[in-house]
């Protein structure tokens, strides 16, 4: 079916994020809802960021597309996409051609991510004539093919108003409209926050499936740990704008040597045994006060906290092939 | 069918509003204090003529003196009217109702129509790129000009652009709808000399209406700014066009009932600048109407701008079912 496109080249691309802080503007002065992010997206690997409410994980969402909206502001850094430029400096006619044609995105709100005024259908075509693709029937099939396979009447869907579909619905409208372009980059933030159970476990099978199929590089952000972990090659955990730890989704997993990370792990419910088993992290993220201290960020809700970290702040630094920790405890093999 | 019959539902309710509001009418103008006999024959009166003389005058110009009684009145009214009769004008010595209100109307409709639209497109459009712009200066002096327009009164408006285009700098005609000296019909000079005449009281019109256009639509604009739907169109990568589109599309909805309500109340007239520039529309004829104390007069222009503002409001429900989605059914 990709032949009816434009030859594009399959390779899977990768994404180099340096130094990104983005701003917000608001009466109590400039919040840094990004404060210095740093990471390569490996090309080809489902990457999830994890974080709570807050930590600016979509804000690095809409940042990635150099999308902020106000009073939000990308004050410095650079989002490298292999193949396109960097998304903060390229010039606005290629930048608006990354966006959709290069990568998709999948809204945290993407039940309200329609025109409710024009159908479906209507909505696939005006995505492709503005990326000017020129056989709009191969992109409508396509379109349907992909509805079909997340379990939808793909004719009924296209003619349908946003109104005439459920949350569930228009959530999986918006997973099409984001690969429908055969974006080689898809940035999927909270793509499942509104479905229930069942519907998620489709949804992220799907996003998995077609993952492998196209060779695509995937962005999975999620306050779900237990998502990220089934999904994803790679974690990234986000805390107050700031990276906490990275690494391959095993070793977080077996070895998290974040407090937070640990505390994020342990708070995972299972389905079987007792529920005390999860526990919930005390307190709550950064406030804007907090996010000025010098010391470590997580400081006053962590269990294994050292006198320097209410001091200075430990810097996120590799500790060995791909696995990065900001926690004065990580360095010591404890 | 279903449309059909909403339509026909509507159109009901619309007649029953009519009458409802022809009897409020009917009852509210003769509650008014004066009658117009009296007041012709006080009038008579100051003129010079002795008490006799005066009421021997009245009759003769009226034919009659009201003695019914209201309910009377008031039946053979709703019966007129059902017969699409208003009634005889008093003071225009018993011309039909009807055929002054159908003379008086095409000199409004010239007017305010023409005006209405040049500021709602104006508006509109302005009042997109005042939205889109906001923070620039562009947006700032289209705003601030929207503002200072608003605040002008009508009559302030039509003043100033008369002394200043027909005294200061002369290059239009004042007063009088076309230049008396041409035969009124389909030929050019008359329609360019109705054109020319027209300029001015059009851009009153326009003018004073667009910054309530423009500041309407900037709100409207700025609201659907901030739906999630734009920036995910932004998001995708959308043509820029495409996204102004989806913007105004949306936008643009809540003013379509305005617009409608307007065109309704078009037919009240609009008097500042019939009185002004000195046409013999709608506006001035309810004016002339009351001061005169002409009862089927004054009905029959307060039923039409019911009637006109109920069409237009059925008209507005049926274009927002063409224009939005969610409330078709």
């Amino acid at each position: 079916m990709a032949l009816e496109f434009e030859a594009r080249d399959f390779h899977p691309r990768g994404m180099q994020i340096r130094d990104l802080h983005v701003i917000y503007q608001t009466n109590q002065g400039e919040i840094p809802a990004v404060n210095g992010v740093s990471m390569a997206i490996a090309p080809g690997k489902i990457t999830g960021i994890i974080g709570e409410s807050g930590s600016g994980k979509s804000t690095l969402a809409m940042a990635l597309m150099n999308a902020v909206p106000k009073p939000g502001r990308i004050v410095k850094g650079s989002v490298v996409v292999d193949g396109a430029g960097d998304m903060l400096t390229i010039d606005k006619k290629i930048r608006q051609k990354v966006r959709g044609r290069d990568i998709g995105f999948v809204f945290q709100a993407s039940q309200n991510s329609l025109n409710p005024l024009i159908r479906v259908g209507k909505q696939v075509l005006d995505l492709g004539r503005s990326h000017n693709i020129k056989d709009l029937r191969a992109l409508l099939r396509r379109a349907k093919e992909l509805l079909e396979r997340m379990g939808m009447d793909a004719e009924r869907i296209l003619l349908s108003y946003q109104h005439e579909l459920s949350g569930g619905m228009r959530q999986r409208v918006g997973i099409m409209l984001a690969l429908v372009l055969e974006a080689q980059v898809v940035i999927l933030d909270e793509p499942t926050t509104a479905l229930d159970m069942i519907s998620q476990a489709s949804v992220l099978e799907i996003v998995r499936q077609i993952h492998q199929e196209r060779h695509l590089t995937t962005i999975l952000i999620s306050h779900d740990m237990g998502v990220v972990a089934d999904l994803a090659d790679n974690v990234v955990v986000m805390y107050g704008g700031e990276l906490a730890e990275a690494g391959s989704t095993e070793e977080i997993l077996a070895h998290p040597l974040h407090p937070y990370t640990q505390g994020l792990i342990r708070a995972i419910p299972r389905i079987s045994g007792p529920l005390d088993q999860a526990i919930a992290l005390s307190g709550s993220p950064p406030d804007v006060a907090a996010l000025k201290v010098p010391g470590c960020l997580f400081a006053s809700r962590c269990p294994k906290r050292l006198p320097k970290c209410e001091n200075s702040r430990p810097i996120y630094e590799a500790i060995g092939s791909d696995r990065y920790v900001a926690c004065f405890r990580g360095t010591e093999h404890d | 069918m279903q449309i059909l019959i909403r339509l026909g539902k509507r159109i009901l309710a619309g007649i029953v509003m009519v009458l409802v509001v022809a009897t409020f009418t009917f009852f509210l103008v003769r509650l008014m204090p004066g009658n117009p006999v009296a007041a012709k024959y006080n009038d008579l009166i100051l003129h010079g003529m002795t008490p006799v003389q005066a009421m021997d005058q009245v009759r003769v110009m009226y034919g009659f003196i009201p003695h019914q009684p209201l309910w009377q009145q008031y039946l053979l009214y709703i019966n007129q009217i059902l017969h699409f009769n208003l009634g005889r004008s008093i003071s225009y010595d018993g011309v039909p109702v009807l055929h002054i209100i159908l003379a008086a109307a095409p000199w409004t409709i010239i007017l305010v129509l023409t005006g209405l639209i040049a500021s709602f497109v104006v508006g509109i459009l302005a009042g997109v790129i005042a939205a889109i712009k906001r923070s620039s200066v562009t947006g700032s002096a289209l705003s601030l000009s929207g503002s200072i327009l608003h605040g002008i009164p009508q009559f302030v408006m039509g003043l100033f652009l008369a002394y200043v285009f027909t005294t200061l700098w002369v290059i239009l005609p004042f007063g009088a709808p076309y230049n008396a000296s041409l035969t009124p019909g389909f030929n050019w000079p008359f329609l360019s000399s109705l054109a020319r005449h027209a300029i001015l009281p059009v851009a009153t019109y326009a003018l004073s209406s667009y910054g309530g256009w423009m500041l309407t639509m900037k709100s409207s604009v700025i609201t659907v700014l901030g739906d999630d739907f734009i920036l995910a169109s932004e998001v995708r990568g959308l043509k820029t066009w495409t996204q102004v589109k989806y913007i105004a599309h949306n936008a643009i909805l809540p003013l379509f009932t305005v617009l409608a309500l307007s065109i309704g109340f078009m037919f009240g007239g609009s008097l500042f600048i019939e009185d002004i520039f000195d046409y013999p529309g709608l506006g001035n004829l309810l004016l002339h109407a009351i001061s005169s104390r002409d009862y089927p007069l004054m009905s029959g222009a307060f039923l039409l701008i019911t009637v006109a503002v109920i069409i237009s409001n059925i008209f507005a429900d049926f274009l927002y079912s063409v224009v939005d989605p969610r409330i078709r059914r």
